[in-house]
């Protein structure tokens, strides 16, 4: 078996003895489908997409990504399993590579499940496929730098709670970055380059259902980064 | 098989480890003995490849530890201080895991699994999940992890701890049949265990070396030479000399002297020095028998000499040895 699968395996075998995987995709469906149904109001709408559906996702994944992330290096390392991952045979990355597959899995699970959302509503009128595909490729990436950003965080931190709070905070941070430009007056370049950074700026690409590639270099940047920092930190601590 | 190189290690501004050097071979089981904070677990940290250490070199079949960390892990098992165990697992899914991990064949896990399960006594236990386990049982399914894979080199931080006698007997014993065919390194703050299971000794104390060695070399050693309880008996009114060899070893107030009719019975305990290095007299003549003959010297036997040539004769020789016990108290203080 492949060292990163088996890391795979263990984290998942994780995630669903745990409630925490149950309750973050129960909340995430059942919020997404409120806000989409009853606050949006989808059906009073001449609309035939479903931007106002992936468009609340980003703000839910503020929270609910870092409910996933929090435990996978915090929890390790307080009860000291960490000591036995990294001295079996695994490279950091591998270990941060698995980590981060898991946590991926189990956001595609939780994105699979949403797809009754389009079963239903699509016979109602003319969407696009494209653009169904482009808002679940899109999401999928952010989900992406929101894990890679989370589990880095709790490879810092010892305490689960600590963890998620930061992840939130910093997650909503560079989501709504673009915010700044819009209350601030700020030279026309440098509010170009803040509203680049934001995460939400390039989603509303991909909520048109647009596959922009400036948006998924961003993204996938984003998310290497963060697991190339969180192998790193493993191995800083070393020489802690 | 093992060797460490002028290591050091803080931790911010303690010195946990502090210029420590040893090297152990290969089917040799290695005690690491040292009161609580001596350095002990950083040493194993260093050698698992969990910390690395400031300066020095630290190599486990001849490959260095952070140069090849891959390779080195594969040879190695390892039971750090506290079980590291994931609760959410049954004991049958973290050996399973451990088995992958470990990179055991697919068709062999099954086997080695059993194997570990057995050899810790765990049968009972297996199905439960680890968050149920007693202190007891934790420990045996961290043991278990350890020797799952059957690793060329088993690094024990503090086995026995939280055991219970029985289980401690148990678990000495199965380090002791691993030790024959692999090499061990454990560490402890329990002499018995050390006296009991390791070969060789290394001694602890802030971070330093304070003695290595075989537990009697070590107690031969810092005892200042090996001691014995002698007693002679010689002809009475018999040659001053043996009265002076006697308390020159031992210091008069250790002698006791009894005469008899015809003979004096001499007891004292001496203490002999090992020979100096240079060598010193060999030719041990009748007239001065030297006590510290270097060649093949052995101090029950020099004494022995000593007293055929004075024309005494031993009826009782004992060797005293001081327990480790006493000598950590004293070294480590």
């Amino acid at each position: 078996m492949n060292p990163i699968a088996v890391i795979v395996r263990k984290e998942l075998h994780s995630y669903f003895n745990s409630a925490v995987a149950y309750i973050v995709v129960t909340l995430f469906l059942a919020l997404t489908s409120v806000w989409f149904f009853a606050v949006y109001r989808f059906a009073a709408r001449d609309f035939a997409s479903l931007r106002g559906y992936f468009a609340v996702m980003p703000f839910l994944f503020v929270v609910l990504l870092p409910a996933i992330s929090m435990r996978s290096w915090a929890e390790e390392h307080t009860s000291g399993t960490a000591e036995l991952l990294l001295t079996m045979p695994f490279s950091e990355l591998q270990l941060v590579l698995g980590k981060f597959l898991a946590a991926l899995l189990l956001v595609i699970i939780m994105l699979a499940l949403t797809v009754t959302v389009p079963l239903t509503v699509v016979p109602l009128g003319r969407f696009e496929t494209g653009e169904i595909v482009g808002q679940y490729v899109g999401t999928l990436l952010l989900a992406c730098v929101g894990i890679s950003l989370g589990q880095f965080v709790s490879s810092l931190s010892r305490n689960q709670i600590s963890a998620f709070l930061i992840s939130a905070l910093v997650l909503l941070l560079i989501t709504l970055l673009h915010v700044v430009t819009a209350v601030a007056h700020l030279p026309r370049g440098a509010a170009a380059v803040i509203n680049h950074l934001s995460l939400l700026h390039h989603y509303h690409a991909f909520e048109r259902g647009l596959i922009d590639s400036r948006a998924v270099v961003y993204y996938l940047l984003l998310s290497v980064g963060f697991l190339y920092l969180n192998a790193k930190t493993l191995l800083l601590r070393k020489w802690s | 098989m093992i060797e460490l190189v002028e290591v050091h290690k803080s931790y911010g501004s303690v010195k946990a480890v502090d210029g420590v050097s040893f090297a152990v071979d290969s089917g040799e089981i290695f005690g690491l003995l040292g009161p609580n904070g001596a350095g002990k677990t950083t040493i194993l940290k260093i050698l698992t490849g969990y910390h690395f250490a400031d300066s020095g070199s630290a190599r486990v079949a001849r490959q260095d530890i952070c140069s090849h960390p891959l390779s080195v892990k594969q040879k190695l098992g390892y039971l750090p201080e506290n079980a590291p165990l994931y609760n959410d697992f049954t004991v049958a899914e973290y050996l399973r895991f451990v088995a992958r991990a470990r990179r055991v064949p697919s068709e062999r896990q099954q086997r080695r699994c059993a194997f570990a399960i057995q050899q810790c006594g765990l049968q009972d236990v297996v199905q439960r999940p680890i968050a149920e386990l007693s202190r007891g049982f934790r420990q045996r399914t961290g043991l278990a992890q350890a020797i799952l894979h059957d690793p060329e080199i088993l690094i024990l931080d503090e086995p026995t701890s939280g055991l219970d006698p029985n289980q401690i007997l148990e678990i000495r014993r199965l380090i002791r049949t691993l030790g024959r065919s692999k090499t061990v390194i454990l560490s402890t703050h329990i002499m018995q265990e050390v006296e009991a299971v390791c070969d060789r000794v290394l001694i602890l104390n802030k971070g330093r070396i304070a003695a290595t060695g075989t537990a009697a070399q070590i107690s031969a050693e810092f005892a200042g030479g090996e001691r014995f309880a002698i007693s002679v008996i010689a002809p009475a009114g018999t040659d001053q000399r043996v009265f002076d060899d006697i308390e020159r070893l031992a210091g008069v107030q250790h002698v006791q002297i009894s005469r008899l009719e015809r003979t004096v019975r001499i007891s004292a305990e001496v203490s002999l020095e090992p020979p100096a290095a240079t060598g010193g007299g060999q030719d041990g003549s009748a007239a001065e028998p030297d006590l510290r003959n270097a060649i093949d010297y052995d101090a029950g036997a020099a004494l022995f000499d000593w007293a055929v040539a004075r024309g005494v004769r031993i009826a009782e020789l004992r060797p005293l040895r001081r327990s480790l016990e006493e000598l950590f108290v004293e070294l480590t203080r």
